[in-house]
Parts: C-alpha cells; sequence; structure tokens
C-alpha cells in the first residue's frame, strides 16, 4: 500500500507541469546555493590544476580569444554602416542593454543546462541570451522569482539563428546535447566552411543589438545522402564546465 | 531508522553528487553516490523502511536531475524489487553488494532515462555508455562506502555479531 502510494507521488510529479517541477529544483538551488557554489568552485579548481601546460590560464585566453573576434566582428559591422550609411550615427552595441553578472549555482545532470542565481526579480526573461567569457553559451530557458535555468547551445532542444565566419547567410545552430551542436543545410559549392571559422548568433531585435561569436567549426563533412551540403559540427568557444559566473544580456524594453 | 538523520545525509549526499563528484570523476564516467545509498539502505533496513528511503532518494536525485519524478519511480520500484530480494538472499559480501550496484544501476538508469525521454526533457545520447561507466564505477566504490554510511547512520552492518 505504502509503495503504490508513494508510486503515484513519484507519478504526479512526472506528469505534473513543467514550471511546478522546476520549482522543487529552483529552490533546493536557492536554499543551497552556498555549499553548492563552493562544490563547483572546488571542482572548477582542481580540473584547472590538472592543465599543467598552460601558460596563460586557459579561461584567460579563451576570453580574450573572443574578445577578439567579438571586436573584429563588431568593427566589421561598424566600417560597413559607416559605408552604407555615412553621416548617420549609430548607437554603441551595448547602449539600451543592462548586463547582469550571476553566479551558476548548478548543472543540470545531462550538462546542457545550468541554473543560476538571478530570477525575475533582478530583471531577467525567457529567451535573454547568456555570455561566458565574452561569448553567447546559451539562453535563459525557465525563470522563476530568484533563480533561472539556462538551456545551453549544447542542448539537444537549443536552436539559435547564426551565420558562420564572414558568410551572409543565416542558418539554425542546434545542440546535439553533448558537447557540440551542429549545424545543417548549408550549400558546400557556394560557402567554403573551414575548420576554426567563426560561429556567431544573428542580431536579434530585443535580445541582441549586436552579432557575438558563440563557437567554432571543429568539423565540416558533406551530407552523407546529399554531398551538396555541408554536415558542420560547431564546438563552444567558452569552456563552459569551468564556468561559475556568466552575464544576462537584458535589453531595455523601454529603449 | 533515525528519520531525521536519514534526512541530513540524504541532503548532504545529494549536495556532494550536485556540487563535488566532477572532482573524482575518471573520463567523464562519474560514481553516482544516491545509487550507492540506495542500494546501501535496501540492503541494511527492513523493507518498509527500504521503500520509503529509495522513493526519498530517487526524490533527491530528481531535484538536481533534468526532471521530477523519473529517478523517484525508477529509484523507488527497484529499490523496493531489492529490498523484497533481500529477505531470500542476503547480499552481505562486497562482490554481491558491486554486483547489486550495478544491476539496479542499470536498472533504475534505463527505466529513468524512459520517462525521462516521455516527458520529452533532453536525455544525453550516448546513455548506454553514462549508464554503464556510472553502475561500473558506483559498483566498485559503492561497498566501500557502505562501512562509513553504517556508521554515520548507526545501523549495524553484523545483526548478529554481538547478540
Amino acid at each position: 500500500m505504502l509503495f503504490t502510494w508513494l508510486m503515484l507521488v513519484g507519478f504526479i510529479f512526472l506528469f505534473a507541469p513543467q514550471k511546478l517541477a522546476n520549482n522543487f529544483q529552483s529552490t533546493f538551488a536557492r536554499i543551497f546555493y552556498w555549499p553548492l557554489s563552493i562544490g563547483r568552485r572546488l571542482s572548477t579548481s582542481v580540473r584547472e590544476k590538472q592543465l599543467p601546460t598552460d601558460v596563460v590560464a586557459r579561461s584567460k585566453y579563451n576570453q580574450l580569444q573572443n574578445h577578439l573576434a567579438n571586436v573584429q566582428e563588431w568593427l566589421e559591422q561598424e566600417r560597413e554602416k559607416v559605408e552604407k550609411l555615412s553621416g548617420l550615427r549609430d548607437r554603441p552595441i551595448w547602449e539600451g542593454a543592462k548586463l547582469m553578472i550571476a553566479d551558476v549555482a548548478s548543472v543540470s545532470g545531462s550538462s546542457t543546462e545550468i541554473i543560476l542565481n538571478r530570477g525575475e526579480d533582478d530583471g531577467l526573461r525567457e529567451g535573454q541570451f547568456v555570455l561566458g567569457e565574452e561569448s553567447i553559451i546559451g539562453a535563459v530557458s525557465v525563470v522563476s522569482s530568484r533563480t533561472a535555468r539556462v538551456k545551453l547551445i549544447t542542448d539537444s532542444t537549443s536552436k539559435i539563428p547564426v551565420k558562420i565566419a564572414e558568410f551572409d547567410v543565416i542558418r539554425v545552430m542546434q545542440g546535439d546535447g553533448k558537447d557540440s551542436a551542429k549545424i545543417e543545410l548549408l550549400p558546400s559549392r557556394k560557402y567554403n566552411v573551414k575548420v576554426g571559422d567563426d560561429v556567431l548568433v544573428c542580431k536579434m531585435p530585443g535580445f541582441l543589438n549586436s552579432a557575438m561569436i558563440t563557437a567554432r567549426v571543429a568539423e565540416c563533412r558533406r551530407n552523407d545522402e546529399n554531398p551538396s551540403v555541408w554536415d558542420i559540427t560547431v564546438k563552444a568557444v567558452c569552456n563552459i564546465e569551468r564556468l561559475d559566473e556568466v552575464v544576462v544580456i537584458i535589453i531595455d524594453d523601454e529603449d | 531508522m533515525r528519520w531525521f538523520r536519514f534526512s541530513l545525509f540524504v541532503i548532504a549526499v545529494t549536495l556532494i553528487q550536485a556540487g563535488l563528484v566532477d572532482i573524482v570523476s575518471l573520463v567523464n564516467v562519474r560514481p553516482d553516490f544516491l545509487l550507492i545509498l540506495l542500494v546501501f539502505f535496501a540492503i541494511y533496513c527492513d523493507t518498509t523502511e527500504a521503500i520509503i528511503s529509495s522513493f526519498a532518494i530517487g526524490f533527491a536525485a530528481d531535484v538536481i536531475g533534468s526532471a521530477m519524478g523519473p529517478q523517484m519511480i525508477s529509484f523507488g520500484l527497484f529499490g523496493t524489487l531489492l529490498a523484497y530480494l533481500h529477505r531470500f538472499i542476503a547480499i552481505r559480501e562486497m562482490p554481491y553488494q558491486s554486483l547489486a550496484i550495478v544491476l539496479t544501476g542499470l536498472l533504475a538508469g534505463g527505466l529513468a532515462f524512459f520517462l525521462t525521454y516521455l516527458r520529452s526533457q533532453p536525455t544525453p545520447p550516448n546513455m548506454f555508455t553514462v549508464l554503464l561507466g556510472t553502475s561500473l564505477y558506483s559498483a566498485i566504490i559503492g561497498p566501500f562506502l557502505f562501512l562509513p554510511s553504517a556508521w554515520l547512520m548507526r545501523i549495524k552492518t553484523h545483526p548478529f555479531v554481538g547478540s
């Protein structure tokens, strides 16, 4: 009898609305924020100690590389605008945007989602992009009053419009549920994609004022069924596992 | 069973599983301390206590997992089955305890992945590798953690000694 009742409770949880279920996880992350963050920092420091060949910290190096890629992209955009719209002034890249620093409270079991210690009370909304080491690592998927769940670009349900390097074509980047993402349906004849090319999240009004780097091409091969298109595998430019702090881009609605 | 002590113990292990388990990960394979705990209570407690503790540990695993419900159901089901099995077959030797952890890990993990998939939640594409790796790693270290767990919970691992 006891078994039946407990099983019933389990099934109620299973078929309960996702938001209700998320509340339990968010509450746990909020209550035990300190031990969880200490644990994450400890894990991160242990992992960093396992990289003795780094001359400078790998995270710092990645951050600078990503910063460089972003600046180059912004510079290119600005140059185009100056050429096309000479005489008109454009607002700076982050004008009207608020950058909210948030701590990573915990990582989901599948390592494709993270929970932040900021929520609706801090201005977070669904769909807002999240930066790690100055690159897009994902978007806010669920928000409660004081915590938020971020769906990383590697999550199998994450679909983000992106463009590759200098090619002026937009494609959808979808996570593979592991540690990378896929970009498909890019014609192989027209676009000479190379390993190492930057992948940038496209400008999205209300969420992102300018294209920003998110990943780099890790593998590029022709589709088995249709060799005229690429099957592109990309990897995040930021080592997400090491992050204990991220930045959420909050675009001011009134602006 | 000392339930207050049990609650604190499960919370502590859940925090370790959520925040510190990466420290002991080998080639991205992490042990499942909650699975070890599940088998421990199924082996060393009476059936009613084992049923309650199995569901409670499953609930804790859900709280740090990707969805609520799958682990509670799978841990509850297989923890209960193991507790009933233990009525007929005493699982006292370490190799048998390891075997119990592997089998429970594979079965409960498989069911949890299936239920997670039913809820349209993301599941790792290499789930069989993850499942096998986690179960084997847990089975290797599990029996060694039974003794400190028994001491913390004030449970006698050899009930006939000294009686």
